[in-house]
């Protein structure tokens, strides 16, 4: 929490396209006509634990546009994790709206969410994503089979091929996954959430189990899906590293937006960027 | 007993398993009172109905002919060394005369006693007015039953009818309840001259004896070398052995049911325990870590199942006594006793409460032991290697079955047997049982997989996952799938008893009826009257045969007889000859001095072909029957089957009027329009004719109501199997919460959670209704004597097994509603929160 900097950087919350003065390179691969994928206004989370309760969020104001690739960072216990199942339909906010794809689903039955989930979302946790008694590839279909998505078999089984390529995790698609190390096995989710092709991933500490190695692997399919497929990424980290491959990053503190930091599209994913800009506002 | 408080909590915190364990245990308790009760009330019953019959006597001489025993003959049964005590007494159905203008009332028995001799023999309480005093006074005595149903009271005057003309007495006495004759009821309790005098008879139609204790051998040959009329000799040992062997088979095959229920039931209990320990793993290494021995671990276990067992062991008590009155009507009826049920039967409460605790314990040693094994270290991961640990376990609860198993053996009622089978055939039972539950885990996956295939058709990921989950846990599978199976098997075993039983009923009167129709009467016809030779002028008719049945006195013993044509049977064709030759030894029935044995009496008897069965006829007379063939099965008589004798000598020496009943074989070109012309000319000689089928159908339902009680009791292990699914369902739902919430995560809508549930549930019943119905038959099997009733005739037991598959896929879908709810409502966000 440091009032300082929220302060200094309140007014350019509502742009979200500022740019870096340390970084000149384009923002988004698409210009900036494009509508946004999910917006937030004004979102609060309150959760009642018995007589007590917990104000997880008090105001979120944010946007994500297509093709993007944003990272949401911030201490633990600090809203990610619930602002992330707000974005995707998981839950509903205590107030404010939340809009995906220019429709209000901060009110859906369940039903409707449920929709919104199998066609439009991916989710990565943090660990225990699969379904243990299935092989990889039935997996990685499963949203398939789970949303009788259109589509022939066939054309299923390319895609699946297809993110199994992604991933790089070819020749262990009959793996059950306790034959998979942890960052193959959080690679399959990654698959999982890419199959259906969703309008936007995601993903909540997706590296938080990981070690160095196999987070550099899960990171870097992420980032190949980002690059080649356009696949629109929100990804919750509190590690710099793992946010160094967004095009932008949203500080998250005391239930609120408290910083951005525009990093735009690199290559390298160096983090030494970040790591000043973090460092400059006490993180 | 900080311990102690812990474990009782951890029950609390899961209050709709734990309650279901009651239950469970509960209803194998119950099934177990319920079966030990009913024990208990049909010995007390036939010792009444002994203790009734005979008072203190120790052996009764009975009248074989109709005028009854002789005084002169009375005169040598008193006078007979060692005989202490002798009571005449007179027991003859006769009418009372009705008041003018109402209808006539039911019969009456008269019991003429001696005042004198009869109060040293049986007990005669009052219950209003006074006793008898005077042999010869016209006074008597009523039961409580008639004074109510006729409305006599004290000095209503009676007239008894009878061959000695109207005799009027006055009431000077009620007797409680049924009285004397409880069978009976509506009797009439006279001064043993006034009833001598009312009915012509100037002896007694038996003589009760009290014996010099030690004497009853001598006794019995004094007899048979010193009377010279037929006479009849019981005992109460006699009688109450009877009595007993027609319970036996009954209670034998109860206590087997209550066993196979209790058996289930441990199922359900070392399921919890199992489940409790899994669960409470990480505590009971927190336990370990702030210095808990692993006694203290075990005691963790132990203390919550012995709370369980005593409260499922309270509740069963009180069920057992409900579900034995519930019974009680079923058992009389299948015993032919009255069986009054004491509710409380303290014995029979404590011994049920005792197993159940002791089986609940002992089904809780292997998670104790599990618990103990938990260290400091398991704890802090998030769930123990349940796979690595399954194997071991499984041997376990085979080990915990075989001793509950030995203990039940020995144990077992003592004398009894099922299906009148033996203890081998129960432990063959129980054997196929304990085989067929610990290979159930081993088969669930490959025929969950195989049956599951035209679910996959409908729910194809509902049924994948499904499939994955249901086998999931090896011993959890064995215990649920195994009590399933076991309570499937035990109902298509009963059917296929009851099915069999029925069938060689049928028969039974196939083999030895020889006829479509059987035409009954209750006076004796004589050949005279000409019925025969009108009804087979009757077109279609084809034969039609007189039978007779009546007993014959043989050495004391009163045996059932019947007397036939020869000719008729031999050209129907009926009777199975074991011994003899066939054609011959009917044509020689015919001739006289020969009788046909069925192999029952012929063994009870100690006679065989070509043996000289003498019957005494009368006064110093006998009629020798030579013994020309033995028969697998004869004719029905009054207790069992017919010793068959030939109308010549049954008209001239054994004093047999007519025939009561008339078979009639019809052409099968013409069945039943030849049936209704027959019933047609039955009715114009006040006869009525039956189908044979008719006959079946009472056989038929006489068994249905002895196997609607062992039904009723497999059924209640049908329902601990459902409740085990409740709770290996609702476990499955529990620790696969973070599952839950990916599949919802990524789509899945709460329908198809709920599905996923019902599906799993609905797989398990399909394999459970599979290797049920394979197990139903071999235990079936051992229960008709290992093949040696598999004849053409039985078949298999399609309704039985039709039965066992609407159970076992409607309970397990019904079983399957708490857990598939409990899934949907399982949140997203709480079960994907990583702690
Ligand atoms: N389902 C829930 N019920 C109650 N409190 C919750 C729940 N989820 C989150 N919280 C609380 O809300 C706050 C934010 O949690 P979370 O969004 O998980 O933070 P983060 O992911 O940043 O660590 C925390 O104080 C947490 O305890
Ligand atoms: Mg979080």
């Amino acid at each position: 929490m440091q009032p300082r900097a929220s302060l200094a950087l309140a007014p350019t919350l509502a742009r979200p396209r500022t740019t870096d003065p340390e970084n000149t390179s384009t923002a988004a691969p698409d210009g900036a006509t494009m509508l946004p994928i999910i917006e937030a206004h004004e979102v609060t989370k309150r959760y009642q634990l018995g007589r007590t309760s917990v104000e997880a969020l008090r105001g979120v104001t944010m946007a994500v546009e297509a093709g993007e690739f944003v990272a949401l960072m911030g201490p633990s216990g600090s809203g990610k994790s619930t602002l992330l199942q707000l974005l995707g339909g998981l839950d509903r906010p205590t107030s404010g709206r939340v809009v995906f794809e220019g429709r209000d689903i901060s009110r859906l039955s369940d039903s409707k969410a449920t929709r919104l989930r199998r066609e439009r979302t991916g989710f990565v946790f943090q660990a225990f994503n699969l379904i243990p008694l299935l092989s990889v590839e039935e997996n990685i279909a499963l949203p398939f089979a789970i949303g009788g998505q259109p589509g022939t078999r066939r054309d299923w089984n390319d895609r699946v091929r297809q993110v199994i390529e992604l991933v790089e995790l070819q020749g262990k698609e009959r793996h059950r996954p306790d034959q998979l190390s942890q960052g193959e096995q959080q690679r399959v989710a990654v698959a999982r959430a890419l199959v259906t092709r969703p309008s936007v991933l995601l993903a909540d500490e997706p590296t938080g189990n990981l070690d160095y190695t196999n987070s550099g692997e899960l990171l870097d399919a992420l980032w190949r899906s980002c690059q080649e497929e356009g696949q629109t990424i929100v990804l919750v980290t509190h590690d710099a590293r793992a946010a160094a491959y967004a095009d932008r990053v949203l500080v998250i503190g005391d239930g609120r937006i408290s910083d951005e930091i525009v990093l735009g599209r690199r290559a390298d994913h160096s983090a030494a960027p970040l790591i000043a800009r973090l460092a400059q506002i006490g993180l | 007993m900080a311990i102690d408080r812990l474990a009782w909590r951890t029950l609390a915190a899961r209050p709709l398993r734990s309650l279901l364990t009651v239950v469970g245990v509960a209803l194998g308790v119950g099934v177990l009172a319920a079966s030990l009760t009913l024990g208990a009330a049909l010995d007390a019953a036939i010792d009444r109905t002994v203790s009734t019959m005979v008072g203190r006597a120790d052996l009764r001489v009975s009248a074989f002919l109709e005028p009854g025993l002789s005084p002169e003959a009375i005169g040598t049964i008193v006078e007979t060394p060692g005989v202490l005590e002798a009571a005449a007494v007179i027991e003859r159905r006769t009418f009372l005369a009705s008041v003018p203008g109402s209808p006539a009332p039911d019969a009456v028995t008269v019991l003429g006693v001696d005042p004198l001799t009869y109060p040293s023999l049986h007990d005669l309480p009052i219950a209003a007015g006074s006793g008898l005093t005077d042999p010869d006074e016209p006074v008597a005595l009523i039961t409580e039953s008639l004074a109510e149903s006729d409305g006599y009271g004290l000095g209503s005057r009676l007239s008894v009818l009878g061959p000695g003309g109207p005799l009027g007495v006055r009431v000077v006495g009620i007797v409680p309840g049924a009285g004397p004759l409880p069978q009976v009821g509506r009797t009439v309790i006279l001064p043993i001259d006034t009833a001598r005098a009312a009915l012509a008879i100037s002896g007694a139609t038996r003589v009760d004896l009290l014996l010099e204790p030690g004497s009853a051998e001598a006794v019995l040959a004094s007899l048979a070398a010193r009377m010279a009329e037929p006479y009849v000799l019981a005992s109460p040992a006699d009688l109450a052995r009877s009595l007993r062997a027609s319970a036996a088979a009954f209670e034998g095959m109860a206590a087997l049911v209550a066993a196979v229920v209790l058996f289930v039931g441990a199922f359900l209990i070392v399921n919890t325990l199992s489940m409790t320990v899994g669960e409470r793993a990480r505590e009971v290494g927190l336990l370990r870590a702030a210095g808990a021995t692993r006694g203290q671990a075990s005691r963790f276990v132990l203390s919550g199942a012995l709370l369980l067992g005593v409260s499922g062991s309270l509740a069963g008590v009180l069920a057992g006594g409900v579900l034995a009155v519930l019974l009680a009507a079923g058992v009389s009826s299948a015993t032919g006793l009255p069986a009054v049920v004491t509710p409380v039967d303290l014995r029979s409460a404590a011994i049920a409460a005792a197993v159940g605790v002791a089986v609940t314990v002992m089904a809780a040693i292997e998670p104790a032991l599990r618990a103990a094994q938990i260290s400091p270290v398991e704890a802090l991961r998030a769930r123990i290697d349940l796979p690595h640990i399954s194997r071991g376990r499984l041997g376990w609860i085979g080990l915990v079955f075989i001793v509950v198993g030995g203990l039940a053996l020995l144990a077992w009622p003592p004398s009894v047997a099922p299906a009148g089978g033996d203890v081998q055939a129960a432990l063959a039972v129980y054997l196929v049982l304990l085989a067929a539950t610990l290979l159930s885990p081993f088969l669930l996956r490959p025929l969950a997989r195989l049956l599951g295939l035209p679910l996959a058709v409908f729910v194809a990921v509902e049924e994948r996952l499904a499939r994955g989950s249901v086998g999931r846990d090896r011993s959890r599978a064995a215990l649920t799938l195994g009590s399933l199976v076991v309570g499937l098997a035990m109902i298509v075993a009963l059917g296929w008893s009851a099915q069999a039983a029925r069938a060689s009923a049928f028969a039974w009167l196939d083999d030895v009826v020889p006829g479509d129709e059987l035409i009954s009467s209750i006076r004796p016809i004589a050949a005279d009257e000409g019925i025969v030779e009108t009804l087979a002028a009757v077109p279609g008719v084809e034969r039609v045969t007189p039978i007779g049945t009546f007993g014959l006195a043989y050495r004391g013993q009163r045996v059932d007889a019947a007397a036939i044509v020869g000719a008729d049977f031999l050209a129907d064709g009926r009777l199975t000859v074991l011994a003899g030759e066939r054609a011959a030894a009917l044509r020689a029935l015919d001739e006289g001095g020969a009788a046909i044995l069925p192999s029952a009496a012929a063994t009870a008897l100690g006679l065989g072909l070509d043996d000289t069965m003498r019957v005494a006829t009368g006064r110093d007379q006998f009629l020798d029957l030579r013994v020309v063939a033995i028969v697998e099965r004869s004719l029905p008589g009054g207790g069992g089957e017919a010793v068959l004798v030939g109308w010549p000598d049954a008209a001239a020496s054994l004093g047999v009027a007519g025939a009561d009943a008339f078979a009639v074989r019809i052409a099968p070109a013409a069945l039943e329009p030849t049936r209704d012309a027959v019933r047609r000319t039955a009715a114009t000689f006040a006869l009525e004719s039956n189908p044979i089928e008719r006959v079946q159908g009472a056989v038929a339902e006489a068994l249905a109501r002895v196997f609607g009680v062992f039904d009723a009791l497999a059924f209640v292990a049908v329902i601990i199997a459902a409740l085990g699914i409740v709770n290996t369902l609702t476990m499955g739902v529990v620790e696969r919460v973070r599952e839950i919430g990916v599949l919802r995560a990524i789509g899945m809508t709460r329908v198809q959670v709920m599905r996923m549930v019902v599906v799993e549930s609905t797989v398990l019943g399909v394999v459970g209704v599979v290797l049920g119905g394979a197990t139903g038959l071999a235990v079936g099997a051992v229960l008709l004597g290992l093949g040696a009733r598999f004849d053409g005739a039985t078949g298999l037991p399609w309704p039985a097994l039709g039965a066992a598959a609407i159970l076992g896929l409607v309970l397990p879908a019904l079983a399957a509603l708490y857990p598939s709810l409990l899934a949907a409502r399982v949140s997203i966000v709480r079960a994907l929160r990583f702690e």
